[in-house]
C-alpha cells in the first residue's frame, strides 16, 4: 500500500461525531430565521389576504374593461373616419356625375337629350 | 254549430290568403326597391384599370356623420342626414369595350316604371357619353325614396345609387365645394373624375 493510499484510508475512515455536535446542530437551526419570516413568504401571505385579491381582481377588471374600452372606440372612430371619407369620395362622385348629365343637357344636341330637371 | 265554426275559420283563412295574394300582386307596382342590386357589376373590377366601389348603408351613414365635424363638411352632412344608404361603383378601362352594354342594361332593367321615372338622359354621340338620372318617388309623388345615375363612356362606367329622400339641389351644389373642382373650372384636367380613393384591382 503506498502512502498516498494510506493517507484516503485515513481520511475516510469512520470517525464517531465529536460530543454535543448533533445539539450543537440543532441549536444553530432554531437561531436561523424562520421559513414564515423570509421576504418571500411574507409576500404570499402578505397576498393571501381575502381582501386584497378582491381588490387585485377589482384592480385587473377595471383594467381590462378600460382597456377594451379603449380598443372599441379606437375601432369605432377608426370605421367613422373610413365611412366618413366614403361618405365624401361617394357624394364627390354623384355630384360630379349629377352635373356632368345637367351639363349635356345643356350641351348636346337637343334632340338626343329630355330632361325633366 | 260545428259546421259554422268551421264555415268562419274557412272564411278567415280565405281573407288571410286573399290578403297576402294581393299584397304580392301589388309588389311589382309599390314595392320596387330604392336599393339597386349592382353586385353583377363586380366582375368588372378586373378587367378594369381603377375601380371605385362604396357601399355605405343606413348605420355607416350614422357612423359617418357622427366624425363629420369639420366645417367643410356640414353641407354634405345636410345632404345624407336622412339618407338610407350610399352606393358608388366606378370603373375606369383602359380601353373602350372592356364593359359591355349588357353590364349598363343589368342596372337599367331593375329601373322600370312605376317606381323609377327616368328625368335625365342625355347621349353625346361625339364623346360616346351616355348619363342617366332616375328618381324613385313615393306613390303621391312628392317624396324621393331613391336616385340612381348611370353614367356611361367609352373607358368609364359608373353607377351611383342613393337610397332615401335626396335633395338633388343640395348634392348638385356639392361640386366645387369639399375639394371637388367645377368642371368648367379645371377644363385642362386630364381626367373629369373626382379624386378619392380608388382600388386597383
Amino acid at each position: 500500500m503506498n502512502p498516498w493510499e494510506e493517507s484516503l484510508r485515513e481520511a475516510l475512515r469512520r470517525k464517531a461525531a465529536p460530543e454535543g455536535f448533533t445539539d450543537r446542530v440543532l441549536a444553530r437551526i432554531r437561531e436561523l430565521p424562520g421559513r414564515e419570516k423570509r421576504p418571500w413568504f411574507q409576500f404570499r401571505a402578505f397576498i393571501a389576504r381575502p381582501a386584497l385579491r378582491w381588490a387585485a381582481a377589482v384592480l385587473f377588471l377595471a383594467i381590462a374593461s378600460s382597456v377594451a374600452f379603449r380598443e372599441q372606440q379606437e375601432r369605432q372612430r377608426r370605421q367613422g373616419e373610413i365611412a366618413r371619407m366614403q361618405v365624401k369620395q361617394a357624394l364627390r362622385i354623384a355630384s360630379v356625375k349629377l352635373n356632368a348629365a345637367r351639363r349635356m343637357v345643356q350641351e348636346v344636341n337637343p334632340g338626343t337629350a329630355q330632361s325633366r330637371l | 254549430m260545428n259546421a259554422r265554426r268551421k264555415k268562419i275559420r274557412i272564411n278567415a283563412w280565405a281573407k288571410f290568403f286573399g290578403a297576402m295574394l294581393l299584397g304580392t300582386l301589388s309588389l311589382p307596382a309599390f314595392g320596387q326597391n330604392p336599393r339597386l342590386d349592382i353586385k353583377n357589376l363586380e366582375a368588372l373590377a378586373k378587367k378594369a384599370s381603377e375601380v371605385v366601389d362604396v357601399n355605405l348603408d343606413g348605420s355607416l351613414l350614422k357612423l359617418a356623420s357622427k366624425f363629420m365635424t369639420d366645417e367643410d363638411d356640414q353641407e354634405a352632412l345636410d345632404v345624407i342626414k336622412n339618407l338610407k344608404g350610399v352606393y358608388v361603383k366606378s370603373f375606369t378601362f383602359e380601353k373602350p369595350g372592356d364593359y359591355s352594354p349588357a353590364d349598363v342594361d343589368a342596372i337599367r332593367s331593375q329601373l322600370q316604371a312605376p317606381a323609377w321615372s327616368r328625368i335625365v338622359s342625355a347621349r353625346s354621340k361625339h364623346d360616346g357619353e351616355n348619363a342617366e338620372i332616375y328618381l324613385m318617388t313615393a306613390a303621391d309623388g312628392g317624396k324621393v325614396l331613391g336616385m340612381a345615375i348611370i353614367c356611361a363612356e367609352p373607358t368609364e362606367f359608373t353607377v351611383v345609387n342613393i337610397v332615401g329622400p335626396v335633395d338633388i339641389d343640395k348634392l348638385s351644389q356639392l361640386e366645387g365645394k369639399m375639394g371637388i373642382p367645377r368642371l368648367g373650372e379645371q377644363d385642362n384636367e386630364p381626367s373629369q373624375k373626382p379624386e378619392g380613393h380608388r382600388a386597383k384591382p
